[in-house]
């Protein structure tokens, strides 16, 4: 059997050639592209050097993007992860109906985005929307609230993604938690350590490692999430109450058609999150280590 | 007793977080025009009716949306699944200089998000010639899974022992006869979590149909239903009703083959 190397260069071509035209080559491309100034459709394009970036600079509306990008990415992290946890913790027990449950619990994350938006939408529509409804009748409001209004825009947002999204945090949490041998369990109780203590001297040490990626993976999505800001928030009216970076470089490209000035936010938010990573990889790498 | 009686509480309110928005929208889905609107609003509907799926099937362009999205997400698992097994299968049997670095290349292109290229793969996809067509999305889905899913087999294939297929060769199988009825079948619960992966990708994806495709009769479900809803008038039981049908492949497909997921997300994680 000869199994040449040339043969395996050969098989893994396609891949190679996909990823590098479509991923590798539009990544070069796009910092060449925020050097110039491109409209997005014609090919009239000049080259300006940093300009754009000096512009982005002292831009109240870039740094309106970064702010509103950070306080979604940061509240969606935090109730993801609390919501997340709190529900595998719950299924890696036994009771009867888990493995019903942890099927169930993965809708949200498999539904189209479209869905999730539209759903949420209606249940917190201001007239007939069922949320309202309920608060209403449990006297906890006197008037309707305008979820979808100015004012509460970001949260109601925050509340889609967050169902949408802690399901990612269930799986991968749940599957480490199945690895914790369950020895350790008892020796804790053997030396007399209430439930929460279990948690806090076994589970929270074990799993410090996963929850170390989660945290990772997480905020970079959220950070970088697009099509649930868009779709909840559409492009005119309340949008710019959830104006994130990533729907900014978006409106820059293909609505004002600088597709210049969106390539240089798509850099900046490369930029950001390399920033953030090496941050928190320098913050909390002992404990990685340790884990 | 108290700990059963927490533990059910808990696993209730997880139902009810879980799926009682899409139960809700089911249950309004079925419902007339003047349920929908009903204060107070019934639980279930009080007349089942279709009329909400009649509408967004015969006033719409609902079901053109719904072929197109079969075929470009069937069209993107069958080639993502090629490009990826046979890559796979060349970085896992085959020893050259490089290797490992390759594939640790080919992982971080998975760092990057569509909107972080959404611009530049425009342009490209318009110099090719190939904007507004069905096969610039599959390609760009391809792509976008390729990472994954190259990961994940490349997992299942390492846990092959070369010599079952080695002792294939030497009852006289050609390495291709080797591969489909030795490697694969083993590696079926990769594929399968992949083949998983990829559909969703291309089912729930977003971006690039709306910046991909500008024609009416080309568009995907996601885009072709924001577009609906962004009607003047949003006709709740229709949308409701299109969210319904939009959601049944995937939870279906997700059920059928839960088992063979679980153990695809153990291997890698999803992204988004």
């Amino acid at each position: 059997m000869n199994r040449h190397p040339l043969v395996g260069w050969l098989l893994l071509a396609p891949s190679l050639l996909l990823l590098g035209g479509l991923v590798v080559f539009p990544i070069l491309y796009n910092v060449w592209l925020s050097l110039h100034d491109k409209h997005a459709f014609m090919p009239v394009q000049a080259f300006v050097g940093l300009k754009h970036y000096v512009y982005f600079a002292s831009d109240p509306e870039f740094w309106s993007s970064v702010r509103y990008g950070a306080i979604y990415a940061g509240a969606t992290l935090v109730l993801q992860l609390l919501l997340g946890v709190s529900a595998a913790l719950l299924l890696n027990e036994g009771f009867r109906g888990r493995n019903l449950l942890r099927g169930v619990v993965l809708f949200p994350y498999m539904i189209p985005t479209i869905v999730a938006v539209i759903l949420w939408k209606w249940l917190l529509n201001d007239s007939y929307g069922l949320v309202n409804h309920l608060l209403l009748s449990a006297g906890l409001v006197r008037a309707p609230v305008a979820w979808l209004g100015k004012d509460h825009i970001m949260a109601s947002l925050v509340l889609t993604s967050v169902w949408q999204f802690f399901p990612f945090v269930v799986v991968t949490y749940l599957a480490r938690l199945q690895t914790i041998p369950p020895e350790l369990y008892e020796a804790a109780k053997v030396d007399g350590a209430a439930t929460w203590q279990r948690f806090l001297h076994v589970t929270l040490p074990q799993t410090a490692n996963v929850l170390f990626v989660i945290v990772l993976l997480r905020s970079i999505f959220m950070f970088t999430k697009f099509d649930t800001v868009w779709l909840m928030a559409g492009e005119g009216g309340v949008s710019r109450y959830v104006r994130t970076l990533p729907v900014y470089a978006y409106a820059r490209s293909f609505t004002y058609l600088q597709a210049g000035m969106g390539a240089a936010l798509a850099v900046l938010m490369f930029a950001l999150l390399l920033v953030v990573t090496a941050v928190y990889f320098r913050a909390f790498r002992r404990e990685e280590a340790a884990a | 007793m108290r700990r059963t009686l927490a533990l059910h509480g808990g696993g209730l309110l997880l139902l009810v977080i879980g799926a009682f928005p899409l139960a809700w929208m089911l249950s309004t889905a079925l419902k007339p025009s003047g349920e929908i609107f009903a204060t107070p609003p019934t639980l279930l509907p009080r007349a089942v009716t279709l009329e909400n799926f009649q509408r967004l099937f015969v006033e719409t362009n609902f079901l053109t949306y719904f072929a197109n999205s079969v075929a470009v997400s069937l069209a993107t698992v069958l080639l993502t699944l090629a490009v990826s097994a046979v890559g796979a299968y060349g970085l896992t049997r085959f020893a050259f200089p490089g290797r490992e670095r390759v594939a640790g290349l080919i992982l971080m292109t998975y760092m990057f998000a569509p909107i972080m290229i959404i611009i530049p793969f425009y342009i490209l996809v318009k110099q090719l010639g190939i904007v507004n067509t069905r096969l610039a999305l599959v390609l760009s889905y391809t792509t976008f899974c390729l990472p994954f899913c190259l990961w994940l087999l490349r997992s299942f294939f390492q846990s092959i022992p070369l010599e079952l297929e080695e002792a294939a060769l030497v009852d006289g199988a050609g390495l291709g006869r080797a591969v489909w009825y030795v490697v694969l079948p083993l590696a079926l619960p990769g594929i399968i979590a992949a083949g998983i992966f990829t559909f969703i990708l291309a089912w729930n994806d977003f971006l690039f149909a709306l910046v991909l495709i500008t024609s009416e009769e080309l568009k995907t479900l996601p885009v072709g239903v924001n577009d609906l809803f962004n009607a003047t008038i949003v006709d709740w039981g229709m949308i409701m009703a299109a969210g319904v049908v939009i959601t049944v492949p995937t939870i279906a497909f997700f059920v059928a083959v839960q088992r063979y997921l679980i153990q695809g997300w153990g291997a890698g994680g999803v992204k988004g």
